[in-house]
């Protein structure tokens, strides 16, 4: 019946006549909707290939074996399903309040199908994480996305209370500011925070399977995990950064040498130790390289926010200059192994020294 | 005969709770004017009676069917129903006109007449995507398509928000022509004026609920 009433207006004729066809709700529903979701999806779905060829390449693991150590392990299980659940709660999100769709819950509408559709897009855009799980664990790895799926539901329908704002008492500029910054972060960046931690998590996951699958150890196993966290970790760092422009731009570089960096390869670290337990000794070789790739990328991406603080393309100079840090800190540790790691940050603090003029 | 009857109706939202026990009918040819404080629900009202905003408690019933209620209702009451919600924000991505087609085929009825394109200036936003257009455009547009039908309620949030002097009078005219035939009208607005070039009942929201 509902089909029967998004007849098309062509049929009408007092209206000049511009060939647009059908105009149904359930497409403009869809497009609304399910597009956008898949447009986040889509990013995701570039990430987990990355870390796909990282973990599953040539010398990798099957899918079952990293199933199967999820399975068996529960460090391995929770940070996996975790990981997973960061990132696509913010896709999830999209789909199950559908906010792109108001307005059209004023017009009479069919119900039933914009419901499966959306289901089926809550488990379709997840095809990386179900082809991991079907292809390596059969029927219970089915167990598992349902699981997974019902936890991210209640993750992404879940509305934080609003916390009862005091009255600001900023003494000085730089507290004022430092309030601002964490303001917009938690208010206006939720889902770019969860994504963020997920895809933290994801690096420092990838590199510990990665470390721990071809048996590295110590200064070996640092710099293949710190190259696997500094490229991962772009996506996080990135989204943060934009939202921090968003805020104030002046004071992003700011934010990008003193929080993001450090904070997001702290939680890939810590990621990281769940998987490679119980070597010690290379976590700590791991956390020390990427502590200090992490400071010469802070220093790498405030020179290039400070450098574009007056230009109208400075978001996509920012996507393009933390892809650039991120890739000549892999050149350097794949050229010169872990003393890469000071070639880096020479070449990081030279960047900073030839800060244009006028910048502040 | 009533159109509109809201009964004890409350909205939660983000955990508070915005509007409860409110009581009200719109009869046939009546215009009822919402007006109360920022913040004290009007557009929460709006888009709960316009079947966008589920309410926690309370029936609102839009032409003898429940707005919230069983599949033939939920029907029968939006295609009795017109909506032009506060951010005038349906999916960006529509042309104008797409916009409009699909209101007349989601209420079964006729896309913009003449009369209504020249009041309003449609037909210069025709192949405009909403998200290019400024708010007054915008609402010109929404207002296009709430009028399609036209529908026996007009449920409008802030309607004159963004609109020029002579859109705002053609306004004023629409919605009068509107109640003339037998239409209802809900609508917010904090100007005053308007109500009363509209000659509208008002209804007085209570204070925001802490």
């Amino acid at each position: 019946m509902a089909d029967a009433m998004h007849r098309s207006s062509s049929s009408t004729t007092s209206f000049p006549a511009t060939a647009r066809g059908d105009v149904r709700w359930l497409d403009v529903w869809t497009r609304a909707v399910i597009v956008p979701a898949g447009r986040r999806a889509s990013a995701i779905w570039v990430g987990t290939a990355i870390v796909a060829a990282v973990i599953f390449g040539p010398t990798g693991m099957r899918p079952s074996d990293l199933t199967g150590l999820a399975l068996h392990h529960p460090g391995v299980g929770a940070t996996l399903a975790v990981t997973w659940m960061l990132i696509y709660a913010p896709t999830a999100r999209m789909l199950l309040r559908a906010d792109g769709a108001a307005f059209l819950r004023s017009l009479p509408g069919p119900r039933v199908a914009p419901f499966l559709l959306g289901v089926a897009a809550l488990f379709g855009l997840q095809a990386p994480w179900v082809a991991l799980w079907v292809i390596g664990e059969g029927f219970v790895g089915i167990a598992v996305i349902i699981l997974v799926t019902l936890a991210i539901t209640l993750l992404a329908r879940w509305r934080p209370p609003r916390a009862r704002a005091k009255w600001p008492n900023w003494r000085h500029p730089g507290a004022a500011l430092r309030a601002i910054q964490l303001r917009a972060l938690r208010r206006r960046a939720g889902d770019a925070l969860v994504r963020g931690i997920g895809l933290a998590i994801l690096a420092g996951a990838t590199a510990g399977l990665f470390v721990r699958n071809n048996e590295l150890h110590d200064a070996a196993a640092s710099v293949m995990g710190a190259a696997v966290i500094a490229i991962v970790l772009v996506p996080a760092e990135v989204g943060v950064l934009l939202v921090i422009l968003g805020a104030h731009r002046e004071t992003a570089w700011l934010a990008a040498i003193a929080v993001v960096q450090l904070v997001a390869t702290a939680i890939a670290i810590g990621a990281a130790a769940l998987i490679i337990e119980p070597d010690t000794s290379t976590v700590l070789w791991l956390a020390g390289t990427s502590v200090c790739v992490a400071l010469g990328s802070a220093l790498g991406c405030a020179r290039m926010l400070l450098a574009a603080e007056e230009l109208p393309s400075i978001a996509s100079r920012t996507v393009v200059g933390s892809i650039v840090v991120a890739a000549y800190a892999i050149v350097c540790l794949g050229l010169f192994g872990i003393f890469g790691v000071a070639a880096f940050g020479a070449t990081a603090i030279l960047a900073i020294a030839t800060i244009p003029q006028g910048s502040s | 005969m009533t159109v509109l009857h809201v009964d004890k109706l409350a909205v939660r939202r983000g955990g508070r709770t915005i509007i409860e026990d409110i009581e009200l009918d719109v009869a046939a040819g009546e215009i009822v004017g919402v007006v109360g404080k920022n913040g004290c629900g009007k557009s929460t009202l709006l888009a709960s009676i316009a079947g966008v905003l589920a309410p926690r408690d309370g029936r609102v019933t839009v032409d003898g069917a429940r707005v919230w209620g069983s599949r033939r209702d939920r029907t029968h009451s939006r295609h009795a129903l017109g909506y032009v919600p506060e951010g005038a924000d349906p999916p960006g991505f529509l042309l104008a006109d797409e916009l409009w087609s699909l209101c007349a085929a989601s209420r079964d009825a006729e896309p913009p007449s003449q009369k209504l394109r020249d009041a309003l200036g449609l037909d210069e936003l025709r192949a405009t995507p909403l998200d290019r257009m400024s708010l007054g455009q915008r609402r010109r547009t929404c207002l296009g398509a709430a009028f399609v039908g036209p529908p026996k309620l007009l449920v409008l949030d802030e309607p004159d928000n963004g609109l020029d002097a002579k859109r705002l009078d053609a306004l004023v005219g629409l919605v009068k022509e509107h109640a003339a035939a037998g239409g209802a009208t809900i609508l917010a607005s904090h100007d005053a004026l308007m109500l009363e070039q509209l000659d509208a009942r008002v209804f007085q929201m209570r204070d925001p609920v802490r």
